[in-house]
C-alpha cells in the first residue's frame, strides 16, 4: 500500500468529481451571502488545523492529513449542521495516531481551547471534558469510512527533485520517514530534477498551501506535486538569474527553524537542466497539470482577499517562525499578480499586498457567518415551513440512502 | 449553550446500523491482548461466516465513556482498509457502535497453533510433508505481500495465522503492525514490542534499535521448525522487567537458539559487535551449531533444512526474505506446495473445527445478542463435541496455556 496509490483506499473511494463536491455543499449554500464565502471558509478552516497542528508540534504531514479528513468529513456533512470547532479538534487528533505520532486527548482539548478562544474566533463553548473529542473521534473515524491512510504530494515532490544535500527538511522530520523510497507509483519512474533549495522550498509551500482548497479532494498527490512544481519552474524563468548570482540570498525561508550550515550546498551553480524533457517525460497529462496549476492560482487570488487581522498575526507568531513564515512566505509569493514578489526575504518580511477594504474578508467575519448558518438551519429544522424547504425526515432518508 | 452537534448525532444515530441487527452472535472463541473475538452469522443468510472483534471499551470506574481509540486499533484499522489479499484475512467492515469497535473479518476456521495440537496430541504423528510445505508456502505468499506493501507485522506465530475450512491460510492479527520505510524510525525506549518471545529475532533480543523486514522472516523459521516438529523450536523463559523497568537481558531466550544454532561468528554478522547486549552475549558459553542434527528426524529433506538455514540467518541482512524463500528449491520439489492445504489431507484427519463457547462476559454484546445465545450455543457445542472426540481439550485452553500471549517488551 505504502508504495502501491491505485490500490489505496484514498484512491479508490477518495478521489471525487466537482459534482459530488458542489452536492456536499447543497445546504450550505442556502445559508451564505454569495457563494465564494464557501471558498473563503476552505482557507479559513485550513489556517485555523494549521495553527492548532504547530501548537501540537505536528509535523506539516500530519497536519495535511487532519486537513484531508477534515474535507472528507464535510463531503458527507455540512458546516451548518455541524460544529467544525470540535471536527477539527477530532481531525487533529485521529491524524496525529493515523501518522504514528500520537498526541495525549488532554493536549488536543488544552491547546484547542486556547486557539479557538483567540479573538477572531471567540469560541467560548468548546468543551473542557475529554470524552466529547473522543466521541467526536468515533463519529469522525466513522464518517472517514475508517479509511486512515492519505498521500500526499510531498513524497512525490521529495522524489522528483529532492538531493542529499537538501534533504534538511527531511531532516527536520518535516516529511516522516521514508521519503524517497520505493518506486514511483506511476510512469516509468524515471527522470529527475534537481532544484536548487529555494524553489524546492517554494514547490514545498505551494503544496502546502493547496490544503487551503478542495484540490486533495478532486486530484491525486502526484499530479498536485508536478503542479506546484510546474508552477515553481514557471516562476524560475524569472529568478533564474537571482539564483545564480545572488547565491546567499536567495534563499526562502525554511520551514523548520533547524537548519544547518551545509544548506549552503545548495546555492552552489549548476548546468543547465532539460526542464521540458523532465516535464515531458513525467507520463502525465501536461493538460491537468495545467488545469491544477489554474486553480492554485485561483485560490491565491482569492487568498490575497482573506486577511487574519493584527491579533491574528502576533498570536501566529507565538507559534514559532516556522509556522508564521511558512505560510506567510507563499502567501505572498502568489504567482497571481507579479511574480516578482517571489524574490528575497526582505520582501517577504516586508508588509503584506494591500487589498480593497471592503474587499476583504477577516476571520472574525467568517466565524460569525458560521454561526448565523448555524442558528439560521436549526431555525429551519425546527420549522420546516418557514421558507426553507428541508424536513428533518427527508433529511434523514437521505442520510440513510447514502450511509 | 445548546450542543452545536445535536442535529449531527441524531442524524448519524438514526443512519447507524447496529452490529446485532446485521449479525447473530454465533458464540465466543477467544479474548486476546485488546479484545474479545466471536463468530458470527450474517443474519438470514446461510453459513456466512464471520470473525467479530470487539475491541475492549475503555471503562472510567464502572461507566463506559468515550476516552479516545487506541494507538493499535487505529493501526489495525487503518492497514487493513488498505490491503487486500488472498492469504492476508480480509476486513470485511468496521462497526462503531456504542462506544465499541467491531471488526467484522472473515471467518477462519482454523490456525496454525490449532493444527500442530491436532496432529502432536491427536494424531500423534507428524505433519505430512505436502500440509507442511503448503502451509509454509501459503504463509510466506502473505507475508511478501505485506512486505511489499511495507507492513511489518512483528507478532507472527501459531495463533495469529489462520487457516479457512477450504484450505487458505490467512495472516491475522495487525495489531502490532507497522507501515515501515528505508531507513528506519528507530524503537523508541517503551516502544511497545514485538513478537512473541519464542518467535523474537536475534537482533531484537541483543537489543538493537533498528530492525526491519527480517525479523517476520526468523519468525517465519520458527513457525516452520514447529510445524516440522510438532514444538517450539526456541521455547526460552522471558526474562522480565525488574523493578526499575530496565530492559532485561534475554538470557534464557538467546541460550536457547544458540544451543541449536551455535554461537554467531563475528564474520558472518559483522553488526553483531555493535549490538548492544553484544558483552552479554559473548560471556555466554560456546555451542556449535546442530541445525542439521535438528533437522535429521524433524525435517528430512535437503533444501527443507537449507532454507531453514537461510531464514535462521544471524545477521538479518543476510537472512532470506520473503521472496526469496518463496523462490527456494524446497517448495519447487515434490510434493509441491497446493492451493487448498488439506488437499491431500483425509477427512480424517483434518483437525476439529473452532470450538466456541458461551461468553463469560456476555456483557460484552449487546442486549439482544446474549439473549440470542443459549439456543444457536447449544446445536454448535453438541455438534463440535461429536468432531472433537472430546480429545483436544478446549481451543481456549490450548492458546491461552501453552502460549504465551502477552506481548513482551524489549526496549
Ligand atoms: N478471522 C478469524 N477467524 C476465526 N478466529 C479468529 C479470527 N481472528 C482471530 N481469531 C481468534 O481470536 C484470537 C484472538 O484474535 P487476535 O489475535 O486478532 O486478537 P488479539 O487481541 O490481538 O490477540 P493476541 O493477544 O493473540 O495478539 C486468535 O488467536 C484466533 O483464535
Amino acid at each position: 500500500m505504502a508504495t502501491d496509490f491505485w490500490a489505496s483506499s484514498h484512491y479508490k473511494r477518495w478521489i471525487l468529481d466537482r459534482a459530488t463536491l458542489k452536492q456536499a455543499r447543497v445546504d450550505d449554500l442556502q445559508y451564505v451571502d454569495y457563494p465564494e464565502q464557501l471558498d473563503f471558509l476552505n482557507i479559513y478552516f485550513a489556517s485555523l488545523i494549521f495553527k492548532l497542528g504547530k501548537r501540537l508540534q505536528l509535523r506539516q504531514r500530519v497536519i495535511a492529513t487532519a486537513t484531508v479528513f477534515f474535507r472528507r468529513f464535510y463531503v458527507k456533512n455540512s458546516y451548518c449542521e455541524t460544529d467544525p470547532f470540535i471536527v477539527i479538534s477530532a481531525c487533529c487528533y485521529v491524524a496525529a495516531k493515523a501518522e504514528e505520532s500520537p498526541v495525549h486527548i488532554k493536549n488536543v482539548v488544552a491547546e484547542s481551547r486556547q486557539v479557538y478562544s483567540q479573538e477572531e474566533y471567540g469560541i467560548k463553548h468548546f468543551p473542557t471534558d475529554n470524552s466529547k473529542l473522543a466521541e467526536m473521534e468515533f463519529y469522525l473515524v466513522d464518517d472517514l469510512e475508517c479509511d486512515l491512510v492519505v498521500f500526499h504530494p510531498y513524497r512525490t515532490l521529495m522524489s522528483l527533485c529532492g538531493r542529499e544535500a537538501v534533504a534538511t527538511i527531511a531532516e527536520a522530520g518535516e516529511l516522516g520517514i521514508g521519503i524517497n523510497d520505493g518506486p514511483r507509483y506511476w510512469g516509468t519512474g524515471e527522470g529527475k530534477l534537481e532544484l536548487e533549495e529555494g524553489p524546492l522550498q517554494m514547490a514545498w509551500f505551494i503544496i502546502n498551501d493547496t490544503y487551503r482548497s478542495e484540490l486533495c479532494l478532486l486530484y491525486p498527490p502526484h499530479l498536485i506535486a508536478i503542479a506546484a512544481i510546474y508552477l515553481t519552474l514557471i516562476l524560475n524563468v524569472t529568478t533564474r538569474a537571482t539564483l545564480q548570482n545572488q547565491a546567499q540570498a536567495q534563499s526562502a525561508p525554511a520551514p523548520s527553524t533547524r537548519r544547518s550550515s551545509r544548506t549552503s550546498s545548495g546555492t552552489q551553480k549548476k548546468a543547465p537542466q532539460d526542464i521540458v524533457g523532465f516535464m515531458a517525460g513525467l507520463n502525465v497529462s501536461m493538460s491537468l497539470v495545467a488545469t491544477i496549476a489554474q486553480e492554485i492560482i485561483g485560490l491565491y487570488t482569492l487568498w490575497e482577499r482573506y486577511k487574519e487581522d493584527a491579533a491574528a498575526d502576533s498570536g501566529r507568531s507565538a507559534f514559532g517562525r516556522s509556522a508564521s513564515s511558512a505560510s506567510a512566505g507563499t502567501k505572498r509569493s502568489a504567482p497571481s499578480r507579479d511574480p516578482s514578489v517571489f524574490m528575497g526575504s526582505e520582501e517577504l518580511s516586508a508588509g503584506g499586498t494591500p487589498a480593497q477594504p471592503d474587499d476583504v474578508v477577516t476571520p472574525q467575519y467568517l466565524t460569525q457567518l458560521l454561526a448565523r448558518m448555524r442558528e439560521a438551519r436549526l431555525a429551519d429544522l425546527a420549522h420546516p415551513a418557514s421558507g426553507r424547504p428541508v424536513a428533518v425526515n427527508k433529511m434523514l432518508e437521505r442520510t440513510q440512502a447514502a450511509g | 449553550m445548546d450542543d452545536p452537534m445535536r442535529v449531527y448525532r441524531a442524524k448519524r444515530d438514526t443512519a447507524h446500523i447496529n452490529v446485532t441487527t446485521k449479525y447473530d452472535i454465533v458464540g465466543f472463541i477467544s479474548s486476546g491482548t485488546y479484545g474479545r473475538v466471536y463468530k458470527a452469522n450474517t443474519k438470514n443468510v446461510k453459513d456466512e461466516l464471520w470473525a467479530i472483534k470487539k475491541f475492549k471499551p475503555d471503562k472510567e470506574g464502572d461507566v463506559v465513556t468515550y476516552t479516545g481509540i487506541s494507538q493499535s486499533a487505529i493501526r489495525e484499522i487503518a492497514l487493513n482498509r488498505e490491503i487486500f489479499h488472498v492469504n492476508v484475512v480480509a476486513l470485511r467492515e468496521v462497526i462503531l457502535e456504542d462506544k465499541s469497535i467491531y471488526m467484522v473479518f472473515e471467518y477462519a476456521e482454523h490456525d496454525f497453533l490449532q493444527v500442530i495440537h491436532h496432529y502432536s496430541q491427536t494424531l500423534r504423528t507428524s505433519i505430512p510433508a505436502a500440509l507442511l510445505k503448503s502451509l509454509t508456502y501459503q504463509l510466506l505468499n502473505g507475508l511478501l505481500y505485506l512486505h511489499n506493501c511495507h507492513i511489518l507485522h512483528r507478532d507472527l506465530k501459531p495463533a495469529n495465522i489462520l487457516i479457512t475450512s477450504k484450505g487458505v491460510v490467512k495472516i491475522g492479527d495487525l495489531g502490532l503492525a507497522r507501515i515501515t520505510y528505508q531507513p528506519l524510525q528507530p524503537l523508541f525506549a517503551g516502544d511497545k514490542v514485538v513478537v512473541t518471545i519464542w518467535y523474537r529475532a536475534p537482533e531484537l533480543l541483543m537489543g538493537a534499535k533498528h530492525y526491519h523486514k527480517a525479523v517476520d522472516c526468523w519468525a517465519v523459521g520458527c513457525v516452520l521448525a514447529e510445524l516440522a516438529s510438532l514444538r517450539p523450536i526456541f521455547k526460552g523463559d522471558e526474562a522480565k522487567l525488574d523493578s526499575k523497568k530496565n530492559v532485561p537481558f534475554q538470557k534464557d531466550q538467546l541460550l536457547k537458539i544458540l544451543e541449536v544454532l551455535g554461537t554467531p561468528e563475528e564474520r558472518d554478522w559483522p553488526g553483531i559487535r555493535s549490538m548492544p547486549e553484544y558483552a552479554n552475549v559473548k560471556r555466554l558459553d560456546t555451542y556449535p551449531n546442530r541445525l542439521y542434527e535438528w533437522c535429521r528426524n524433524r525435517l528430512p529433506s535437503n533444501s527443507g533444512y537449507e532454507l531453514l538455514n537461510q531464514l535462521f540467518a544471524y545477521d538479518p541482512d543476510k537472512r532470506l526474505n520473503a521472496r526469496e524463500a518463496l523462490l527456494h528449491k524446497w517448495f519447487h520439489e515434490e510434493p509441491l506446495p497446493t492451493m487448498n492445504v488439506f488437499d491431500t489431507t483425509s477427512d480424517a484427519q483434518l483437525p476439529p473445527r473452532r470450538r466456541i463457547s458461551h461468553d463469560d462476559a456476555p456483557s460484552m454484546m449487546p442486549a439482544q445478542a446474549t439473549q440470542a445465545l443459549p439456543a444457536g450455543q447449544f446445536s454448535q457445542q453438541a455438534h463440535l463435541q461429536s468432531q472433537t472426540h472430546g480429545s483436544a481439550g478446549s481451543f481456549a485452553s490450548l492458546s491461552g496455556g501453552g502460549h504465551p500471549r502477552k506481548k513482551g517488551r524489549l526496549a
